[in-house]
């Protein structure tokens, strides 16, 4: 590619005017939004008539009590068992779609629905199914296994959370399988043909030979559930087991204390929930550079 | 790769059944007039009750204008549809710019740009109220509109950078050196190539705006109601009666429309472009 | 003649929306003293043509009254209803302030009229954020009773005895009931008082749950306890005053008896014997649990509420309301309030008299079953027939036993103490002292 003649200093401007708009959006709205929360939870909050910036005391107190970090890790241990879940479940569904079966055109719209609709259907469905009055404990009765609802094993509004942990699978498994199910067809046969010619059994393909292959894939789409299941929001909110909560129902519970100082607090627990995502980024972008190192690309 | 093996058929079913079996009691609570636990069925059905009713019950109120649910319908697939153009055009031009220059700051910029995808809509949401309360943004269309570009532009640009990068820069100085105008390389040339990132493009802003129920549900108010949020408010105590079923389903249909549409417009490795990798 | 006036409508018409913003505190100030008559007002809600009506929308039964009742007959009068559905009144009492705090007038806001009681209209009143004492210069302020010295007028001037100084209306009154399940349930095993219900529960743990505070009615559960152990036998008498009058000591001492129960309570909860008590968030979540049978009895705020469960089937056919607590029955009125800044103040008058008609009152009782908010006796005699045929019945109990067993809400600014006090000694198991943690409340809360 020839070098550009044009004056840099144009060049640089007209990239600038392209790179603007969108410049815009991320930096004063979700930078803005991420700066004014910082500013807050460090006692930046005139409106409220409390203004003791820079004030640590509002992290002090929050991270100094322990439910805090009930709620923390409440928050992961959900996230991480629901992300691992649908892992699973989603890489082995990608594995079966990839072969020929009859119907496979019908089936590829039915396993996809759930990524087309709102968290809220899901949690619709879940209250409807698993409740201690719903389908599944009614067919429990059905078959005599208990009498009453009260009988039935609590699995919404439990402090196991099975039934937001449910949810989560139940939308992100064709989340992971589409996004494996697009490797796989990307990287084609070729090589798990060559190994099977070289006399490599199933489970040596699928360990040496697959597997590496979608990786990638696999833990980017990992990371991007964990991340969204840490910031959800929704389904603990109304299939969590109450107090102790994970923290975005912690984040929303202070915003509507009458206790307005509890706001501030709040915007704490809000910039908690960010400093994890960052975290969670922070370790793909390593893991990233480290499996690039690893494949010989830089 | 061959055939499936009886556990992958095995398999396949029960991830079936996973998805699409909770829809079967949806669909019965929505036409219940009262169903109480241990029956399988309802006691009473609301046809029964329909004449009787002084009221509407199950799909009478659903369908009617009482429930919101046309107005939510309309919200959402308006503003969905606008936040994709708007998208679309502002991030057209950037994702050219990242998939053909080289510049300082540029890993820097696609980390930025990427990250709306990682940190949650709870850790934005409550400090942007308090932005658009100020603007005078809160519970306003525009409001709305503007918010749920922060989630949809990671999408857009990771798609959009991918057809940039395979379009090349190659093909439009090839038609211009053919004779081709400037207008002509654009419509013949470069639109035509771009096409099926912009379709996809477009497909995954609408659905993901479709889908925000947090950042919706704090901006709009109660002013602005879209089918996320109308669902919430009805199911947030954790139970689901008949117009919630039914809100529940009519919720669900702009979801399959989408399904079709997508498998009519999008290859698979596209949906892995905008996810994955 | 004829020209000018109508070039003169059409000059206003032109000119009204700049006017109006200007002339906005000008008209409350005029309304206010009693300088503006009735069709002044009419004139001026025609010219800013809407309201914002913003009320609780977790019924499907108020919905379509409003939406087939309310907005037909504001149209009537030239002015488009806006009904805003919300799922907190604490929301709306947040976005009211804030617009305040960022400089928006009477005129400028977003909304009009607000469905309102207890701490959020307190929270309202203290940080004036209300359009001023409007209520008894509406013309249908005649259908409720005013008179301070008729006993009856108490919840007209106070709401959770908070003076509500006209700034807000009565719409409907309500009364704390419970229900019970007529196939379940023997009629003499009833409980009448918590005692009574801990030793039915002790029988059948796990039969009984109530919502959680802080919806409001887990907190009414609450006080109920609190009135039925006040430790003085007062029941809800010492809790009519003011955070300010009582001290934090002395309010310890008296709710501590009525939290310890509460907490003794908690094992014989819903699944409270093994992975802790469940309390379901709002009314639609117990009312589930009624109908599933998970529940045995259905305690929240709703006179009327088994007729109305009956006709959409979230009731079991064979509930029955009865008395508990005896004597102890928190009884109370809920109003429509109007904001400080208003964008459509006449608009929100009108709306607000409209409310109060023995139409609107009537058929909103006959087609939600949310009992009327205005006062039977000062109506004529046809008007009271009309509201009496409109009321859809109670289910196993007589108005006067309802009378009989009533009790006064407790006084809004300690209403959130207490509510303080529950999450942190019962939700969150707080291990400090009843003492220690209402002094916080008053602390934080003071602030």
């Amino acid at each position: 590619m020839p070098p550009t003649t044009s004056p840099d200093a144009r060049a640089r401007l007209w990239r600038a005017a392209q790179l603007a708009p969108v410049l815009s959006v991320l930096v004063l709205l979700f930078g803005g939004a991420l700066v004014l929360a910082l500013a807050q939870s460090l006692g930046f909050a005139p409106w409220f008539g409390v203004n003791t910036f820079p004030d640590p005391s509002y992290f002090g107190s929050l991270w100094g009590s322990a439910d805090f970090w009930v709620s923390l890790g409440l928050t992961l241990a959900y996230a991480l068992a629901a992300t691992g879940l649908a892992l699973i479940l989603g890489t082995a569904l990608a594995l079966a779609l990839v072969r020929a079966f009859r119907g496979q055109r019908l089936y590829k719209y039915i396993y996809k629905l759930p990524l087309m609709i709102p968290y809220t259907v899901g949690i619709a469905l879940a209250v409807l199914m698993l409740g201690n009055g719903g389908m599944v404990s009614r067919l429990a009765a059905f078959v005599g296994l208990i009498d009453s609802p009260g009988e039935f094993p609590r699995i919404l509004n439990t402090h196991y959370g099975w039934g937001i942990i449910a949810v989560y699978v139940w939308k992100q498994t064709p989340f992971v399988a589409l996004s494996v199910y697009a490797v796989l067809l990307g990287i084609g046969r070729d090589t798990s043909e060559a190994a099977a010619i070289l006399g490599a059994n199933r489970r040596q393909i699928f360990w040496r030979v697959t597997l590496p292959q979608i990786l990638p894939g696999i833990v980017s789409a990992a990371l991007i559930c964990f991340a969204f299941n840490v910031g959800a929001f929704e389904a603990p909110f109304i299939l969590g087991g109450g107090y102790p909560d994970t923290l975005p129902v912690v984040a929303w519970r202070y915003f509507n204390d009458a206790d307005y100082t509890l706001q501030i607090q709040g915007m704490a627990v809000v910039v908690s929930i960010a400093l994890v995502a960052g975290l969670i980024l922070f370790a793909w972008l390593a893991l990233y550079r480290w499996q690039e190192r690893r494949m010989g690309r830089r | 790769m061959g055939r499936l093996s009886p556990f992958q058929k095995i398999y396949l079913f029960l991830i079936a059944g996973f998805i699409l079996g909770p829809f079967l009691p949806l669909i019965i609570q929505s036409f219940a007039f009262r169903w109480a636990w241990p029956d399988l069925l309802p006691g009473t059905w609301w046809l029964e009750q329909r004449e009787k009713s002084p009221i509407p019950l199950a799909w009478d109120y659903v369908l009617s204008p009482y429930s919101r649910i046309w107005e939510a319908t309309l919200n959402t697939v308006l503003i969905g549809g606008i936040v994709t153009a708007i998208c679309l055009a502002i991030c057209l031009p950037a994702a050219k710019v990242l998939a053909r220059d080289r510049f300082r700051g540029k890993s820097l910029l696609e980390f930025g740009l990427s990250l709306p995808l990682i940190v949650p809509e709870t850790a934005i949401g409550i400090a942007l109220l308090m932005m658009f309360i100020r603007l005078g943004l809160a519970g306003t269309y525009t409001g709305i509109i503007i918010a749920h570009l922060i989630p949809t532009i990671p999408y857009m640009i990771r798609m959009l950078t991918s057809v940039w990068q395979g379009l090349g820069r190659e093909f439009e100085e090839q038609a211009m050196i053919l004779g081709a105008s400037r207008w002509q390389v654009l419509r013949l040339v470069t639109l035509p190539m771009l096409m099926p990132g912009v379709v996809a493009g477009a497909l995954f802003s609408f659905l993901v705006s479709t889908n925000i129920f947090l950042l919706t549900f704090l901006l709009g108010q109660g002013k602005i109601v879209t089918l996320p949020t109308l669902l919430f408010s009805k199911i947030s105590g954790g139970q689901i009666d008949a117009t919630g079923a039914g809100i529940a389903l009519i919720v669900t249909v702009p979801g399959i429309a989408m399904l079709l549409i997508s498998e009519r417009f999008l290859r698979e490795e596209a949906f892995g472009q905008g996810f994955g990798n | 003649m004829k020209r000018t006036v109508a070039l003169a409508g059409l000059l206003t018409l032109t000119t009204a929306p700049l006017a109006l913003a200007q002339d906005a505190a000008a008209f409350r100030d005029a309304f206010l003293a009693g300088e503006t008559g009735w069709p002044a007002v009419e004139a001026r809600a025609r010219d800013e043509g809407e309201v914002n009506f913003y009320y609780w929308g977790g019924s499907d039964l108020l919905n379509v009254w409003v939406d087939s009742m309310a907005v037909p007959a504001l149209a009537t009068k030239g002015v488009t209803l806006n009904p805003i559905r919300i799922t907190s009144t604490k929301d709306v009492v947040d976005v009211i302030l804030a617009e305040k705090a960022a400089g928006k007038r009477l005129g400028d806001g977003s909304v009009d009229v607000l469905w309102v009681n207890g701490e959020n209209f307190a929270t309202l009143k203290v940080q004036d954020g209300l359009f001023g004492s409007f209520a008894q210069l509406l013309p249908t302020s005649a259908n409720i009773e005013w008179n301070a010295e008729d006993p009856r007028s108490l919840l007209n001037l106070r709401d959770f005895g908070v003076e509500t100084g006209g700034a807000e209306m009565p719409w409907s009154g309500e009364q704390y009931v419970c229900a019970y399940n007529g196939d379940t349930v023997e009629e003499d095993a009833l409980p009448a008082t918590f005692d009574q219900l801990k030793a039915y529960l002790t029988e059948n743990p796990g039969r009984f749950t109530y919502v959680k505070p802080p919806h409001y009615l887990g907190n009414t559960f609450v006080q109920q306890a609190v009135y039925a152990f006040n430790p003085d036998g007062t029941g809800a008498e010492p809790f009519q005053q003011n955070r300010d009058d009582i001290a934090p000591e002395e309010l310890a001492r008296l709710i501590a008896p009525g939290l310890e129960y509460l907490k003794s309570l908690e094992p014989l909860l819903l699944n409270g014997s093994d992975s802790g008590a469940r309390y379901p968030e709002d009314p639609a979540a117990i009312d589930g649990m009624f109908l599933n049978g998970e529940v045995d009895f259905n305690c929240k705020f709703g006179i009327y509420a088994v007729s109305t469960g009956l006709s959409t089937g979230t009731y079991p056919e064979a509930a029955r309301e009865f008395i508990f607590p005896e004597k102890g029955m928190i009884k109370n009125k809920n109003y429509l309030a109007i904001p400080a800044n208003a964008p459509n103040p006449a608009a929100a008058l009108v709306l607000v008299d409209w409310m109060t008609t023995v139409d609107a009152q009537a058929t909103k009782l006959e087609a939600t079953g949310f009992p009327a908010g205005i006062d039977g006796w000062t109506l004529e005699l046809s008007d009271r027939a009309a509201l009496e045929s409109a009321s859809p019945g109670l289910i196993a109990l007589t108005e006067e036993d309802l009378e009989a067993n009533a009790v006064p809400d407790t006084n809004a600014t300690l209403v959130d103490v207490i509510e303080a006090v529950w999450l942190d000694y019962i939700e969150r198991d707080s291990t400090e002292g009843i003492e220690a943690l209402v002094q916080r409340a008053y602390e934080t809360l003071g602030q």
